[in-house]
């Protein structure tokens, strides 16, 4: 066997070992850093059999321990991002799985005790694979895009990111954009759908962009102009299959009753949302309503099977453009006839 | 092929840290090397001829047909410079369009133009897609001083390529480079790094050795066209600030870059240009597959590898300064001395210039 490098290109190639000081200051005793590293566990403890004797007084279970468990994790991977220094690697697009992963249990809180998300359909989208999910766009602020992302990271059997795209408007303001690129998301350019598709990503697209948004409570579920089909003509180039996502639920979350126009133009932002609790109640009108929610993933569209050229076809375009948004429609449709009440 | 090998060359902006390692690297390459620029070389090369000749002057065009040299490599490019706008625009357009002068045919003799560009063609912005392909370059927005000079500059270098079918030309976009003295690694270099607040942008840089290696390549035997050339992957701000050892400081405006920039002057005294402001707060990646495909050839370091590098190399110090005067000395008498055994008569008159 040939030696892969010569110990002198190893010793060329090595660097130094960092120095680590030991830490200057008072020094605690043995047995109080002792207790200082056990703290958890016996806190633990403690509320288990706190648990235990609560259940056995009222007959239910008054603490969840595994509530409690998962906030001990969120926890434990916070202090671990805060260890790893610059030490970690994001994909070309400034993508940080590790990052987004440690925020997946505060997003589940929100999934499942807060809008109580009803999912369908999940094995529609592939566990291996580019796939386009196509979906509905609702609320004032994107909650449904990251439902949608929590929904397939926490109920598919293989958890896989989704990424989604947004307007290149948000990707202008401070923390959004540093917040969107850091979880995945990317601009809402045709070139990066298409370069995304190529590395077998799950892509989410809103066709009705902040058309959907942006739309007044008088107009809930019903579908906005899908663009120019420019997501078919996408898919349909790298050979990915179309999923469409009906969402339902996320049109009450602020009930926006009307849009100050000239507001919005003198920050530059599309609109400008007045609902009955924003901007009355400050920051307390951000706080969305809790109403429940259904996203259903519809069997694949396989666009796929037409020949790349085909992306050029506007009327075969448009002709699958609307038979997402009819399949959208349609989803939402049977979903709202299922929901009781807006908020049950 | 032996038509296309380079016969007679000539760097000009040869006397900048990238143009002296170019020449290096081409010295055993190729018969005859000449080297143009305002300032002496930071260090004398035996096989080079050393010019003093200015871009800015209709002079070197005459310069290129008296050489008569069949390549150049045209690495008068001001990109990252303290000088003023107006010094940046003359070496940038001017210095193209005499060094184009001298090349353009029927007279001319240069079949191989090579062109310095930089990814500070693109801009950036928050609307821009993630990976710049090369012919993204038309984005509608106002462009910084130093990215419509070199828009003006390409301009003129398709210009020549499409009139003058006979010659290769090829535009090398070189992503940011952070060796000691570029703006960027003197920014990234502060102990406290004041940051545009609630941004994180993607950086992509350049390792010297991959730019230098590439503009060689594209010499010996590239292909024509506009390539990018930036290393792989990326690092985001504060990963790179994190890797030099200091700590961001998210102080700086979030709207109103120029307020930023000149909060960054009195702060930290480090002059960012608006083009570089820019990058700091948005980032700019480049698509670099046609490189990939067309050369070859990929750059050796990635992104995190070039920062890893400048890193260390501040940790060490270096210490070794540019060669000493009395060596300098030495190799221009052993150079006068080797041309006169020659053929002196040639050579005599092109000394003049160098004194």
């Amino acid at each position: 066997m040939i030696q892969a490098k010569s110990p002198k290109q190893r010793r060329k190639d090595s660097t130094r070992a960092e120095i680590v000081k030991p830490k200057s200051g008072p020094r605690l005793a043995k047995s109080v850093k002792r207790l200082q590293q056990q703290a958890p566990l016996l806190a633990f403890q403690g509320l288990s059999e706190l648990s235990v004797r609560l259940r056995q007084l009222t007959g239910r279970d008054v603490i969840d321990l595994n509530r409690v468990m998962e906030f001990a994790q969120f926890m434990y991977k916070q202090r671990e991002l805060a260890v790893r220094g610059p030490n970690y690697e994001v994909d070309d697009f400034g993508f940080d799985p590790q990052w987004t992963e440690s925020f997946i249990s505060v997003f589940m809180v929100l999934y499942r005790d807060y809008w109580r998300v009803e999912t369908t359909g999940v094995e529609n989208v592939p566990a291996t694979g580019r796939a386009l999910l196509v979906s509905n766009h609702a609320g004032v602020l994107p909650w449904d895009g990251t439902m949608i992302k929590t929904a397939v990271f926490a109920e598919h059997s293989h958890p896989r990111h989704v990424r989604a795209l947004v307007a290149s408007l948000f990707m202008g303001m401070p923390m959004l954009s540093w917040f969107l690129r850091r979880t995945g998301q990317t601009s809402g350019h045709p070139d990066d759908t298409r370069r995304l598709l190529e590395r077998d990503e799950l892509v989410l697209v809103f066709p009705e962009g902040v058309r959907g948004t942006g739309k007044s409570f008088k107009d809930r579920y019903q579908l906005r102009r899908f663009g120019r089909g420019g997501f078919v003509a996408t898919a349909i180039r790298s050979g990915a299959p179309i999923i469409p996502v009906s969402v339902v639920g996320s049109e009450e979350i602020y009930p926006m009753v009307a849009d100050l126009a000239p507001v919005a133009k003198f920050f530059g932002l599309p609109y400008f949302p007045i609902t009955p609790f924003w901007p009355w109640l400050g920051p307390l009108g951000l706080i969305p309503l809790p109403s429940k929610w259904h996203i259903r993933f519809h069997s694949p569209i396989h666009v796929e099977e037409h020949p790349p050229e085909a992306a050029d076809d506007n009327n075969l375009v448009m002709a699958l453009s609307d038979q997402v948004r009819d399949t959208i429609q349609q989803g939402i449709y049977d979903n709202l006839k299922l929901r009781r009440g807006v908020f049950l | 092929m032996s038509l296309q090998r380079p016969n007679r060359v000539l760097i000009t902006g040869v006397s900048n840290p990238l143009g002296a390692e170019v020449a290096r690297r081409l010295a055993p390459q190729v018969p005859y090397l000449f080297g143009c620029d305002m300032k002496d070389p930071i260090s004398a090369l035996e096989e080079m001829d050393f010019v003093h000749a200015d871009t800015r002057h209709v002079a070197i065009g005459k310069l290129v047909r008296q050489l008569n040299v069949d390549t150049i490599v045209h690495l008068a490019v001001m990109v990252d410079s303290p000088r003023d706008e107006r010094s940046i625009h003359e070496t940038n357009v001017i210095g193209m369009m005499n060094v184009l002068a001298g090349c353009s045919a029927p007279s001319g003799r240069v079949r191989r133009l090579i062109v310095k560009s930089s990814q500070a063609i693109y801009g950036a912005g928050p609307g821009d897609p993630s990976f710049f392909s090369e012919e993204m370059t038309n984005v509608e927005r106002q462009a910084s001083s130093v990215t419509r000079d070199l828009l003006d500059m390409e301009q003129l270098v398709t210009e020549f390529a499409l009139r003058n079918e006979s010659s290769k030309v090829s535009v090398l976009r070189l992503g940011y480079r952070v060796s000691e003295d570029t703006t960027l690694a003197r920014y990234l270099s502060l102990p406290i790094v004041p940051t545009f607040a609630g941004f994180d942008p993607r950086l992509q840089l350049l390792h010297e050795d991959d730019a230098a290696e590439a503009i060689v390549r594209a010499v010996m035997g590239g292909p024509a066209g506009v390539f990018n050339v930036a290393a792989g992957g990326v690092v985001l701000l504060s990963q790179a600030i994190a890797i030099m050892g200091g700590s961001p400081a998210p102080i700086l405006p979030p709207y109103g870059r120029w307020i930023g920039r000149l909060a960054l002057r009195a702060l930290t005294r480090v002059e960012v240009q608006a083009h570089l402001a820019d990058v700091i707060a948005f980032g700019s990646v480049m698509d670099c597959s046609r490189l990939e495909a067309e050369f070859g050839w990929k750059p050796a370091h990635s992104s995190r590898a070039v920062m890893d590098g400048l890193a260390r190399g501040k940790v060490l110090e270096v210490i070794e300064a540019p060669s000493p005067p009395q060596e300098y000395e030495l190799q221009v008498y052993l150079q006068r001395r080797r041309r006169n055994g020659r053929n002196g008569q040639r050579t005599a008159s092109m000394l003049e210039a160098h004194k």
